[in-house]
């Protein structure tokens, strides 16, 4: 009974401890050297990128809403 | 149940805190080396005014910060501003390329596996760190933009005047 107890309360430390862990698996901001590479962009060619970008914002009244801070304002 | 619970939760709570270094409080002591291998810490420039720059050559407002920073160093390293920059590049050619084609006349310690940054627990790229006489963190100078250069000219300048 006490063996059980000890092993139930083993297993449940391991299993948690992984949601302590989980914050320090985000990247951080100096290492995303390998994200910043040209090759990991959806549409590594700019003048490509931008003709996507104006589609998509036309299309979506969402001005910036390929970064951050996405309009939305239905004004394009 | 209940002791694994306890112990579940007395782990959770033993998780480690994150703390980031903040204006007041004492830099770390860290040791990195430079191109000639000479292990540097931090520790050496006690007594001197240091602004720690952490940069990476793929981080484009780092490119554009450095010959910012470099002038401040020249204008003022006589009056004891040291300006450290921290390359956090994991391939060492990258950085060199990078200082190749902008180099800086300040010194420049290399640190791949990123500890320095884990340390400080850097908030954005680039980062500076402005340490005083004493060892204590007067600013932190987060991002970089050319229109923060007066300011951050002005904070150096009152950090470079105080009394050790």
């Amino acid at each position: 009974m006490r063996l059980n107890l000890f092993c139930g309360a083993l297993l449940a430390v391991s299993l948690l401890s992984g949601c302590a862990t989980t914050a320090k698996q985000d990247v951080q901001p100096w290492q995303r050297g390998t994200l910043a590479k040209s090759e990991m962009a959806f549409e590594p060619d700019p003048l490509m990128s931008e003709y996507r970008r104006q589609v998509q914002f036309s299309k979506e009244a969402a001005s910036g809403g390929a970064t951050i801070g996405g309009g939305g304002c239905g004004c394009n | 149940m209940r002791i694994a619970l306890g112990l579940a939760l007395a782990l959770m709570l033993a998780s480690p805190v994150s703390h980031a270094v903040k204006a007041g409080e004492a830099a770390p002591s860290l040791s990195a080396p430079n191109a000639a291998q000479q292990s540097i810490n931090l520790k050496d420039y006690r007594g001197k005014v240091v602004y720690v720059d952490f940069w990476a050559s793929w981080c484009a407002p780092c490119r554009q910060a450095m010959p910012q920073y470099d002038r401040l160093y020249q204008q003022w390293a006589k009056r004891g501003l040291v300006v450290l920059g921290v390359n956090l590049d994991s391939d060492r050619a990258e950085a060199d390329r990078a200082l190749k084609r902008r180099p800086v006349s300040f010194p420049v310690v290399y640190d791949p596996a990123g500890t320095w940054p884990a340390r400080f627990e850097l908030p954005t790229m680039p980062t500076g760190y402005l340490i005083g006489r004493d060892g204590i963190v007067r600013y932190v100078h987060e991002g970089f933009r050319t229109s923060d250069v007066p300011a951050l000219e002005a904070l150096i300048d009152k950090t470079l005047g105080e009394k050790p």
